[in-house]
């Protein structure tokens, strides 16, 4: 039976949830090093209870152990998201366009900022990560419905501060 | 419009009806384009293999301050096996047998647990169980030796050819090869040889000779005679008189046609060899020649 324990095991499950766990900090509270430490910290508490935790566990147990890790003990900073080189790239627009692109992007970033931190998470993570409400809702802790009211919420409110209603 | 539409709506879980009534509202635009630039959107690069990298080290600076604890570990796992190994080994002593023995031309004291006296003859082995001594007051005999047995619970000494029981008294007890012989001094000794119990008291012998019982006299003497440095035979083939000569002065005994089985009733010194050796060849008629750690008996007349 496959053990947490076993390096390969462990290994396995810190390729596939590290990097999701360094952006879904990083998307709450804005702080890289932060993030970086989070994934320290809860791969860290997962080996110590490698022995505890079934492999099929694994993933919510440090989802868990990095959302407790800052709660209510940090203030969240400003999320700084680049945009992916190549949407700049394809843009064959006119300078105007491009000006236009530049101040609509500008506008999106202030409205995720603007956004509760609960939000602005669920909206990245479904966005850049591609995760699913299920798998958020998982990480989350709470009903698939929450997610999509968030998500709904999220959005609503990105159009509302983008339009400026 | 469902609850959370926009979030079915990102999900494509939204009816042909919906979706139409959607696209025609005036916000669609708007969504559209923010879902467009939030895709683009990118998070700070993480480098999984420096995480990973940074984890293990982590984890092996964490292990390696539990090393630091381990010499104590390591050292307690030691003290411990070497305990164990005391201890078994103890117990393992005590319960091993005493023994005693000695070899030719040797006599040795021994004093046991309950004052008892033992003298051992040449060529005899005494052994015991010091733990079990005080229940059981019994020991094993190869050989011979002479017993003055404090007074106190049954007190045996079992042979290959019988066992001799007594409560106190002083007694010899001889078992060797094919001869087999217990003489009371003192008291009452019971021998058991063969299965049958014999009462034996004070001042007489009880004598076995090739595995028959032999019909002895009294001893003549209070203590047995090798106590004094003699040894004294009445009525022995003359086989094991050689033996205890050569168990005494811890030379090899030939013989060159001597009747083996005559009787020899005599005494010879366990201190002058040759004085022994005039002790036995005299009356038997027989010649010798004593060489380094070698004597040859040779008959006189040899045809």
């Amino acid at each position: 039976m496959d053990n947490v324990c076993e390096e390969k095991v462990f290994n396995a499950i810190f390729n596939s949830n590290s990097k999701t766990i360094f952006n879904y900090i990083y998307y709450k509270y804005g702080n890289e090093e932060k993030a970086y430490d989070a994934v320290q910290e809860a791969f860290v508490k997962l080996w110590e209870n490698c022995a505890k935790v079934a492999p099929e566990k694994a993933k919510a147990f440090v989802y868990k152990v990095a959302n407790n890790l800052y709660l209510n003990v940090l203030k969240a900073e400003k999320v700084r998201l680049k945009y992916a080189e190549k949407a700049l790239k394809t843009s064959s627009e006119s300078p105007e366009f491009l000006m236009e692109e530049k101040e609509f992007k500008d506008k999106l970033d202030r409205a995720l900022n603007s956004l509760p931190e609960n939000q602005r998470t669920v909206f990245l993570l479904n966005r850049i990560d591609g995760k699913k409400y299920a798998e958020i809702a998982e990480m989350e802790g709470v009903s698939v419905k929450a997610i999509e009211k968030r998500m709904h919420l999220a959005l609503k409110s990105l159009r509302a501060q983008i339009d400026g209603i | 419009m469902q609850e959370n539409y926009l979030a079915k709506w990102l999900n494509n879980e939204l009816s042909e009806e919906e979706l139409a009534a959607f696209k025609r509202s005036e916000e669609y635009a708007s969504y559209q384009k923010i879902v467009r630039a939030s895709d683009a959107l990118e998070a700070p690069s993480f480098d999984m293999e420096k995480a990973l990298g940074d984890f293990k080290e982590r984890q092996l600076n964490k292990e390696t301050k539990v090393i630091k604890m381990r010499p104590a570990q390591y050292l307690m796992r030691i003290a411990a096996a070497v305990i164990v190994l005391f201890a078994a080994t103890y117990f393992y002593i005590a319960s091993l047998n005493e023994t005693f023995s000695t070899e030719y031309a040797q006599r040795t004291e021994i004093v046991l647990p309950d004052a008892s006296e033992v003298l051992l003859n040449a060529e005899s082995e005494l052994s015991y169980s010091e733990r079990k001594w005080d229940s059981e007051r019994k020991l094993s005999l190869d050989g011979e030796a002479f017993f003055k047995v404090a007074k106190g619970k049954k007190f045996t000494v079992t042979t290959d050819l019988g066992d001799v029981s007594v409560l106190g008294t002083q007694f010899n007890v001889e078992s060797r090869k094919g001869f087999f012989e217990v003489t009371c001094y003192e008291g009452l000794v019971s021998v058991t040889f063969q299965g049958k119990v014999e009462e034996l008291p004070a001042g007489t012998s009880f004598l076995v000779v090739n595995d028959r019982i032999v019909p002895t006299d009294a001893p003549l003497t209070a203590v047995p005679s090798w106590v004094n440095n003699e040894s004294s035979f009445k009525s022995i083939p003359l086989t094991y008189v050689l033996n205890e000569f050569q168990r005494q002065y811890n030379v090899k005994v030939e013989t060159k046609n001597v009747d083996l089985t005559q009787l020899f009733t005599g005494t010879f010194s366990n201190t002058n060899i040759n004085l022994a050796l005039q002790s036995i060849s005299t009356p038997s008629q027989i010649s010798y020649t004593l060489e380094k750690n070698k004597v040859l008996f040779y008959a006189e007349n040899a045809p």
